[in-house]
């Protein structure tokens, strides 16, 4: 379906009451019901007896908010574009937190690659000269991790990076929004990036010899 | 009865595997360096990409060089899971029948 109206049209025709406004909204309802299966189609199969529910509902959603947020929509984009990006948050969103709901947090947050990571150098067997120094330098990375990350930003970074959790699912476990949780990982990150540079060790060159 | 060779890779087999756990990071500590080794000074949050990515998605389905006028935004969406996922959403939605005009 084609985009009949340009933008100010939209907010014009959207301002109005009665059957113009109606005209728009079912204009926009039937392009937002055709393009939000191909934005979802990676992450819900259109077989999932889900699906249908899951646009219609978010396609509701997203005209109610539309609606409130027109004096927000600055004109950088097409409209629909916009409207488009709240109907992917809006989708997303519940996907997300149907897909998390019955999984525990706690359940995803084991220190178990630490342990494994002290368990590697239990034993006393002699090693080659190059992995003897590889290992002392995983030793060091492994402390420098433990000193410097909270038990919170280890479990959030396990649960997002590990475990594959939604960093919005995440932060309404910990009671807080994605906005915060991203903040509190660049944080965690600069410390350590910091705390490598200061101990001459760089995260590049550490992948490189780990890889090898 | 087996050849030099295959005794000479069965021993080279057998001090690979011996050896690997004892110099290699767990997977955490991979994935944590990677991101680590994209860490900058200064990102932008989930609330600036969003507030933009209308604006983003349509320039790279333009065609637009957007490491050039957007590289924060860029960066960001190779720090952050979700909202890559919701660009790429956004993305794959539009089309170019769906272009009129942007002011």
């Amino acid at each position: 379906m084609t985009n009949t109206r340009d933008n100010d049209t939209w907010l014009k025709d959207l301002r109005a009451g009665g059957a113009q406004r109606n005209a728009a909204l079912a204009e926009l309802h039937t392009m937002l019901i055709r393009a939000l299966p191909q934005g979802l189609s990676r992450l819900l199969s259109p077989e999932n007896p889900e699906f249908e529910s899951l646009i219609e509902d978010t396609v509701q959603e997203t005209l109610l908010r539309v609606l409130n947020g027109l004096d927000t929509f600055e004109g950088r984009s097409q409209f629909t574009t916009w409207a488009y990006k709240i109907a992917v948050r809006v989708a997303l969103n519940e996907l997300r937190r149907r897909r998390w709901r019955d999984v525990s947090l706690e359940g995803l947050e084991g220190d178990e690659a630490n342990n494994g990571a002290a368990r590697q150098f239990a034993s006393s067997d002699p090693l080659p000269e190059s992995v003897v120094e590889r290992a002392e330098i995983l030793q060091r990375v492994q402390q420098i991790l433990a000193e410097e990350l909270t038990e919170r930003q280890r479990a959030a970074m396990n649960a997002i990076h590990m475990q594959g959790v939604p960093m919005e699912e995440v932060a309404r476990r910990m009671g807080t929004n994605r906005n915060a949780l991203y903040k509190l990982m660049h944080d965690a990150r600069l410390r350590l990036k910091r705390r490598l540079e200061r101990e001459d060790l760089n995260p590049k060159e550490l992948l490189e010899m780990f890889e090898q | 009865m087996p050849t030099n060779n295959k005794i000479m890779k069965s021993i080279f087999d057998w001090f690979s595997r011996r050896f690997k756990k004892w110099y290699h990071p767990d997977p955490m500590m991979v994935i944590l360096l990677r991101s680590l080794a994209m860490t900058e000074e200064h990102e932008i949050s989930c609330d600036d990409v969003y507030a933009v990515l209308d604006q983003f998605v349509e320039a790279v389905h333009r065609g637009e060089n957007v490491l050039i006028f957007m590289p924060l935004v860029r960066q960001h969406l190779d720090m952050c899971p979700d909202c890559r996922a919701e660009y790429e959403a956004l993305l794959s939605m539009l089309q170019p029948s769906f272009y009129v005009g942007a002011r």
